[in-house]
Order: structure tokens, then sequence, then C-alpha cells
């Protein structure tokens, strides 16, 4: 009696109380990677909006916080500096979950600057900030090496930003020389008011050139700023918004996808692409997926099943449901590439048959090598079909029974 | 008991409670950064409701929230907790089954029979327990104050001497819980919301009626000081040495002798671990299941009505009766929330969020409150402490003792048997040192040093701060109530101190709430057994229940009295747990080597390494 009741006593007391290996107060790897803190930042972006948007809500802001006396200006500080530190840290945030460096050094200056509203007013309504602050910079300072891509810019991108900047040095300073020759322009404050304001082409006339010389000056101001401004939204916003559009109009929605079963998949889109796709068109279903997004808008207006992406990454695959595929044709223009859409797919569904296009020869056995279930060579069949053409040779690839 | 709470239908809950949580959570935001613009919209008890439905609706989402890794491939576990979906009648039988008929039977029949008395006859009831009370606490002062002061000295034994090195488990025992989860759930399991509302007003009492013992003139400097003192006393090393008598015991028998994990346990150098099913033992498990609901219902409903007393004063809100009532019905709703998903889930985690409210608001009135005052109030008041622990710990005779020490010590006797039980249970893998120095000393100096806080700070504002709390209060019997948010008033960042006020009031008494209902459902349920979700249900809902028929029918007073009674057997079967313990302990944990002996041994060893080189391994 006394083994069998200990031993459901056991069983007891382990259903009570010991239902986990280990039970620590806090998951601490739930609560310290890079993603919460991505994520507390913008908590943190959130905090310092809503704080802010109280601050401005006040009449009178009662400043009784230990910098209170230090920071400059502060009335007008604690009034703006939320809201705007917010729609910085919005951007920080997007960066970050991109792991950018330069948001998380953005973020590391910024965090520090934002705790200062806190403390110059010490409000019960910010204390919450203050903690999230507290809790989140050095969340950052431990995660410092999961941020660690650079921001690639193209060479536009990086001209722009730059006759930006040049635009900006060039209309504060010289407006700032010729601040005799204007009329409201007193200061350096008023300098980049005054560009600003010329830039954007608002021009709301409260400063006014009184000189030829200072009109000329604005001209070249109204000129190169508001051209530098044009090319550099250009430069900056478009990408992002083509991306978006060829995204849209170049893709399967996801619930098209999920409709998908026993198709062929062709990944990556190459010189003998069309051909394969003529010789599926009526068979069967098949999806396309090309991380070009102009060819995939091209396909789409052609009525082709289309899937922006890059073939290799096991998402996309996912996305092109290659494990319900009867099977997939890797046929692009790049063998190295292709090895990798192949290795991707093999990885996802061992089963699914997959044919491949050897640009070269010898890639033929690197094709194999890596689960190809058949490899052509086009220009080997090529070369084989010409020469037994030039004999007057039976087709070799013709079916056999055909030829009897 | 419809279903149960596994893992599918938490998630239903779950998804129930985030949107309440959220939708209430967004007011409380809303009206918390713009008071102006929302305040006007809304009006005091809407504000009340809101508010705390977004509180309780968060921790009840937290208690829910599934655990990444349990242990759930062991086949035996689900099915001894799940319940299956029977009828109605086959429910019942199952439950009936399950439960241990006298264990069930006797705390619900009296706490009926209390009911019935209380609404027939209150008169008459009141007067009965008020004489019993009376002359327990005044007759029985000398026990308690004997085994409270003996209970100090074992723990300190256990602490330094050799015995302490005696690892519960086996000497290859891992602890399950990591110390800070350890340490929380100690901690928020041993005390409910007395800390939150007496931290502030104990020492102002004391200040304004100066105990005899302290021999001062009301409202003078050496009168501050035997407050401080008294508090610290009144909540200190001899309060959680109660819970460490009882726990030890336990830890050790079911641990290392394979006895069931019950009160009755303690009596095992007595009966022997095979003896347990006597009715000794079923006598012990019932008294502690009657101290624990006693004592846990009375806790709830006395803090529901302080909590709402103490908004009434502060912001005028005035709920009423039905107030205290729905109150209660909220917190029980959170407790068996927490007490169903378990000690992984939801206990830990609102005991988890206990400590770190506990720890925030103590850090906010650091950097707000007068700290030299409370430094040099506090320092002095713990050299006195020292200084007179023995006499304070056994002056006997005066009534003034037996109304408030004496009283004190009762109530922690009647919270050691849940309390020591959960310690005991959490304790695998621990040595009992660690076990003796986490209930005794960790808990106490966390508990001080927030008396010494608050209560610095409140004597501060009444002595040197200019707002004279005693005049305040003066007439009202619920002091503690109200204390709290005249201090908060008077400092910086005050709304933001009461609001952490009321949310630590909630979460103590959750986090004690949840572990009783635990331990009742455990110490009923047939020997062996794991208790059903449903048995659970019922305990937290017999629980809320009690408490809200003492709210609706009167004589919270009188059934506090009685539960603290319940003290007087605990405090006497603490003293047999320990001769029995140290009985056990010499037969069979020779060998152990104490701490002091430790120490010194240590120092020549390491002069020897470096002279002898070290001797070869196999």
């Amino acid at each position: 009696m006394n083994s069998s009741q200990g031993e459901s006593e056991d069983r007891a007391l382990e259903a009570l109380f010991y239902r986990a290996e280990r039970v620590a107060l806090v998951e601490r790897e739930q609560f310290s990677g890079a993603r919460p803190t991505v994520w507390l930042v913008g908590v943190v972006a959130l905090l310092a909006f809503v704080t802010g948007l109280s601050n401005m809500s006040e009449q009178t802001l009662a400043l009784a916080g230990p910098l209170a006396p230090v920071v400059p200006d502060a009335a007008v500080f604690v009034r703006f500096a939320g809201v705007l530190f917010a729609f910085m840290l919005g951007l920080v945030t997007l960066g970050l979950q991109r792991r950018k460096r330069l948001a998380w050094q953005v973020a590391m200056l910024a965090l520090p600057a934002l705790a200062l509203l806190p403390l110059v007013t010490l409000q019960p309504t910010d204390v919450p900030l203050l903690l999230a602050l507290v809790v989140t910079f050095p969340l950052l300072v431990v995660n410092r090496e999961a941020f660690d891509r650079r921001v690639e810019l193209s060479p536009l991108q990086v001209a722009s930003l730059a006759a930006i900047v040049g635009v900006g040095l060039y209309g504060t300073v010289g407006a700032y020389g010729l601040r005799d020759q204007f009329l409201g322009l007193e200061d350096w404050a008023d300098a980049v008011y005054y560009v600003v304001v010329t830039i954007a082409t608002v021009g709301y006339g409260d400063i006014t050139p009184t000189t030829p010389e200072a009109q000329w000056f604005s001209l070249s101001v109204i000129v190169f700023g508001t051209g530098a401004f044009t090319v550099a939204i250009g430069a900056l916003v478009a990408p992002a918004i083509e991306a978006r559009m060829a995204a849209a109009f170049g893709s399967m929605t996801a619930s098209e996808l999920t409709l998908l079963d026993d198709h062929v998949v062709v990944l990556g889109y190459g010189d003998i692409t069309e051909s394969v796709l003529d010789r599926l068109t009526g068979e069967t279903t098949f999806l396309v997926v090309t991380p070009d997004s102009d060819v995939a808008a091209a396909l789409k207006r052609d009525g082709v099943n289309v899937l922006t992406g890059d073939p290799t990454d096991e998402a996309v695959l996912e996305d092109a449901r290659v494990d319900v595929a009867s099977g997939v044709v890797v046929a692009s223009d790049d063998d190295a590439r292709d090895v990798l859409a192949v290795l991707a797919v093999k990885s996802l569904a061992p089963d699914v048959r997959v044919v491949a296009a050897a640009n070269e020869e010898k890639h033929v056995a690197k094709f194999e090598s890596v689960g190809a279930d058949e490899v052509i060579n086009p220009l080997t069949i090529g070369g084989q079909l010409l020469g037994a053409s030039v004999l007057g040779a039976p087709d070799p690839f013709t079916d056999p029974g055909e030829r009897t | 008991m419809s279903g149960s709470v596994t893992d599918d239908s938490g998630g239903v809950l779950a998804g129930l409670l985030l949107p309440l949580c959220v939708v209430s959570g967004a007011v409380v935001v809303a009206g918390f950064f713009f008071p102006d613009v929302v305040g006007g919209a809304v009006d005091g008890p809407v504000w009340l409701v809101v508010a705390l439905t977004f509180f309780g609706s968060g921790l009840g989402y937290l208690a829910v929230l599934p655990y990444p890794e349990t242990v759930s491939d062991r086949e035996t576990v689900p099915t001894l907790l799940r319940i299956r979906h029977h009828s109605l009648r086959a429910t019942l039988r199952e439950f009936i089954a399950h439960h241990d008929p006298v264990v069930l039977g006797v705390p619900v029949a009296v706490f009926t029979l209390f009911c019935c008395l209380q609404a027939l006859f209150p008169q008459g009831t009141n007067a009965t327990v008020d004489g019993l009370s009376q002359a327990v606490l005044r007759g029985g002062g000398p026990v308690f104050l004997g085994a409270m002061f003996l209970a100090v000295c074992y723990c300190l034994f256990l602490l330094v001497g050799p015995w302490g090195e005696v690892r519960l488990g086996g000497p290859d025992a891992d602890p399950t819980y990591t110390y800070p989860t350890y340490f929380a759930l100690v901690f928020t399991a041993g005390i409910a919301a007395g800390i939150v509302f007496w931290g502030p007003t104990e020492a102002l009492v004391h200040y304004g009626t100066p105990p005899p013992t302290v021999d001062a003139a009301p409202e003078s400097s050496a009168a501050a000081g035997g407050a401080l003192t008294y508090a610290l006393f009144h909540w200190g090393l001899s309060a959680w040495s109660a819970y460490a008598v009882i726990a030890v015991p336990i830890a050790y028998f079911v641990f290392r002798h394979g006895a069931p994990l019950r009160v009755s346990t303690i009596l095992a150098p007595f009966v022997g671990v095979d003896g347990l099913d006597s009715p000794w033992s079923r006598l012990v498990d019932t008294l502690a299941v009657f101290a624990t609901i006693g004592g846990i219902a009375t806790s709830v409903a006395l803090v529901s009505q302080q909590f709402l007393a103490g908004i009434t004063f502060e912001w005028g809100v005035s709920t009423g009766r039905t107030g205290s009532v729905v109150f209660v019905g909220g917190l029980t709703l959170v407790v068996v929330l927490s007490a169903v998903t378990g000690v992984h889930r939801g206990i830990r985690r609102i005991a988890g969020l206990t400590v770190v409210l506990f720890g925030l608001f103590a850090l906010i009135l650091v950097a707000v409150g007068p700290r030299s005052f409370v430094f040099t109030s506090g320092v002095g008041a713990l050299s006195e402490y020292a200084v007179r622990f023995v006499p304070l710990s056994l002056t006997v005779g005066d009534p003034w003792i037996a109304a408030w020490t004496v009283w004190n010590w009762s109530w922690w006797f009647s919270w050691a048997p849940f309390a020591g039980l959960f310690v005991a249970a959490l304790s695998r893998g621990r040595r009992i040192r660690t076990v003796v120095f986490t209930t005794v000393v960790a808990t106490s100096a966390a508990t001080m040093c927030w008396f010494l806080l608050l209560g610095g700070t409140s004597l501060w504002l009444q002595r040197v701060g200019g707002t004279d709390l005693l005049a305040a209060v003066a007439g009202r019997s619920d002091a503690e109530a109200v204390v709290g948010f005249l201090v908060f008033d008077a400092l910086p960042l005050g709304g933001l101190l009461a609001f952490l006020f009321l949310a630590l009031i909630v979460v103590f008494i959750v986090t004690s709430a949840d572990v009783s209902t635990l331990v009742t459902a455990l110490l009923a349920t047939r020997r062996g057994l794991a208790p059903t979700t449903g048995a659970i249900v019922f305990w937290g809902v017999f629980q809320g229940a009690v408490a809200v028929s003492v709210l609706l029918l009167g004589g919270v007073e009188t059934l506090q009295a009685l539960a603290v009674l319940t003290g007087g057997p605990f405090a006497v079967l603490s003293l047999f747990a320990l001769g029995g313990l140290t009985l056990t302990f010499a037969r069979y944990e020779g060998g152990h080597t104490s701490l002091a002996r430790r120490a010194v041994s240590r120092l020549p060893a390491i002069e020897l390494h470096h002279d002898v080189d070290p001797p070869e391994e196999k």
C-alpha cells in the first residue's frame, strides 16, 4: 500500500507544484532579446506622444522636476518635445525593426534626450514615460550587436540628400550673411525659418529681400532648393512606393495562394521560361516566382499567376505552396541561384519533383547532387537537334513509339 | 462547473479578457493623461468600475496566458487534473469521491452554522465570540508569546546550526523554482493587504497612544522611536518565524521521509509517516482548512471594506454595501483564475507583479519622501528593536499586549498552516537553511524596510511636515484605511502613489487568496490525489461566499476573532512540531556541519593549499 500510495502522492505533488522543469520569475530570454527592445522603443514612442499631447493640452505646465532650472527654455521644451520625439522615435522603431545600425545610434541619443522631459516636469503623468525609458535604455545597450545592418542608399539617394543639406547650409548661411538686406530677418533662427519656408514653396512673405542682391540670392535658393527637395522626394520615397505597387500588382493575394494545389511552380524567369510557360499553359495551373517586379507586373498583365519574391527564400516558397505542388521547374539564367533554389525547395518539400535547367554543361552534376530529379541542359539538346537535323537523321527526342 | 479551465478554454478566456483589459485600459489611460478633457465626461463610480475592471481583467489575463514548457508529456498529469464533461450528477459524484468527507464537510458545516447564527442571533453570537476571544488572548498570552519566541530562536538555530545543511529531497535534488521566484511566492503568499494598510498607520497609532511598555508621553520624540520599534516588532522576524516553524517540519518529512503534503504531517514524529491517516491528523487538517478559509475570507471582506472606505474618504465616491460585494466577487474571480492556472502560471505571475509594484512604490517613495528623517529614525528603531527584542517578546500581562501583540501573534499563527504548507511545497531541492533564510530573514527584511519607510514618512508628516494626520483620523475606527491617502496627498507625485497603493492592496490580497484556495483544495482532497480544477474552483468560490455573507450579515470582526482563535491550536502544535523535528533530526541527521564551524574550518584550509600540492583525485 505504501509504495503505491507514496507514488500517487508524488504524482499529486508534481501535478500541483512541479508542472515545469524550471520556473523562473521572469522568462528572461522572452523579455530581453532584440524583438522586445524594438517593441519597447515603440512603447516609448507611444508614451512620448501621449505624454506630449497631455502636456500640450495643459494651459500652464508645472515644472517640478530636478532639471527644470538647468534646461534652457524649459516651458517651450516640455510643451513640444514629447510629440516631436515621438515622431522621430516612430521612424527609429521602423529602422530598429530592420535592425539598422543608424536607427540604434539615433535611439541611443534620443532616449536620454527624451528623459529630460519627465525630469523637467515630474508630474504623475510623466512617470510611465520615465519608467519605460529606464527599462528600454539598458536593453538597447545590451542588444547593441543585434542592430548591425547598414543603411544602404543608392548613389542618387546619397546625392539628393547631400544636395538638400548643401542647399540648406547655403541658404541659411547666405541669408544670415545678407540679413541687413532682408526685411524681418534678424538672427540664425530667422535664417533657418526663411530657408525652410522658401524651399517648401510656402513663402509666407513675412521675410522679404529688399535689395537686388538678396533677391537674386533668394531666387537661387528657390531654384536649387525646390529642385533638390523634389529630387530627394523622388529618390527616397519613389522606390519604396514602386516596390509596394509592384508587390501589389505583381503578386497573388494570400487567399489566392492558399487555393493552389497540385500546381507547377516555376522558380525564376530566364530566357527559356517563356517556352516552359507556353508548354504548361492549358495543361496545369502554375505559378511563377520571380524577384523582378517588372517581370512580375508584365506576367500578371498576361494573366499568369505570379508571386514576387526571392525563389531561394524558404518563406517565399512556402507561400508558393511548394509542399503541395506537383512539380517545380528551376530555370533562370543564373545557375548559382538556381542551385540555391533547388536546395531551398528540397529542404521544404523533399518529395516534390524538381526539374532544373543548367545553363552550362559542367553544372549538371551539381544540380543533381543537390537533389534535382531531372537536369536538362538546353544548349546540349539544341546542339544535338541541330546536328541530327543536318544529317537527316531522325529526331533523337521523338518518342520511340512514334518512329515505328 | 461547466467544463474545465484547461489550456483550450484558457485561450477562450484570454480572448475575452484581453479586449476587456484593452478597452478599460484605454479609458484609464485617457483619464490619466487628459484629466481635464475626460474627467468631466465620466463620474466617480464609473471611474472606479472602469479602473478595477482594467486591473482585474489584466490580472486574469496574466494568469491564463499559457506557460511555454509545461511537463505535459507525462500522461498522468492531465488526467489527474482534468474534469471530463459529465452530467451534473456524475460531476458531483466525482467531486465527492475526490474529497475527504471530514475535511470537506466540517468546515463547510461550521461556516454555514456561523452564518445562520449570525443571521438569527447576531448579538448573542458576537458577545459569545468576543468573550471567548478576550479570554483566550488574555489567558493564553504567555503561550502565544512563548511559542513565538521559541520559533524565532529555533529559526536562528536552523540558520547557523548544523541541521540547516539538510537538503530537502535528497542531496542531488535541484530546486525547480529559481530563487527570485521562490522569494516572490513566499513573500506575497505569506502577507496580505495588511502590510499595505498598516504600513503608514501602525507607527502613527502607537505614536498617538504609546504602548505602556514604551513609557513615553503621547506624541513625543521618544514615542516616535518606540512606535517604529513596535511596528517592526509586530511585522518583523517573529511574525515570519511562525510560518517557518510549520513549513520546515512539513517540508522535511515530505521530502526526506515520503510523508504526504498536508499540515497534519507535522505530527509524523509522533504517529509515524504511516500513521498519518489517524483521526488526529484529520482533525489537524480540518482545523487548518477552517483557519485558512476563516482567515482569508475575513481578510478579503475587511480589505474590500477598507479599500472602498479609503476611496470614499479620498475622492468622495461612496459605493455602499453593494460595492463591497461586487468588489469581493471580482476578487474571487481573479483568485480562482490564478489558483486554477497553477503555481507556475497565475500565482507566479501575479506574485512577480506584486513584488515589482512593491519595489516600484518603495523606490518612488524614497525618491520623493523625507529620506534623511526616515533613515535616522529607521536606524534608531532598528537598533532599539535589536536591543529590546527579548524583553519585547516576553512581556506579558498588560491588556494592551493582549490586544495588539498577542492578537497579532495569533493572527500570524492562524495563517501559518496554509503559508507554511505552501512554503514547504515549493522548497524541494533547497537546504533548510535557505528555506529559513527566505521565510524569515529575507521576507521580514522586506517587510521591515516597508514599515520603516512608510511609518517613518507618516511620522515625519505628523512631527515635521505640518500635517496633523492623527487629528484627521481621530474618531475613526478604520484609521488604517485612510492614513495612506493623507500621507500621499502631502507628497509630490501623490496621485500616482495613491493609485499604486490601491493596486498593491488588490495584488497582495489576491496573492494570498489564490494560494489559500490551492492549499485548502489540496487539504480537502483525498490523500494521493491532486485536487481537480472543480475542487479549486469550489474552494475559491466558497472563500468568496463566506466573505460576502459576513459582509451582508455583518460580523466580519466576529469571524475574524473566530479565525484568529484558531491560531491558538497552531501555536501549541508548532511547539509539538519543533519537539518532534528536533528528535528526528537528532536521530537521522548527524554529520552535518554548522555554518559557524564551516567558516572557521575554511581559514586554515586555504593556507594549506599554498604549501602543499592538492591531493591527487582518484
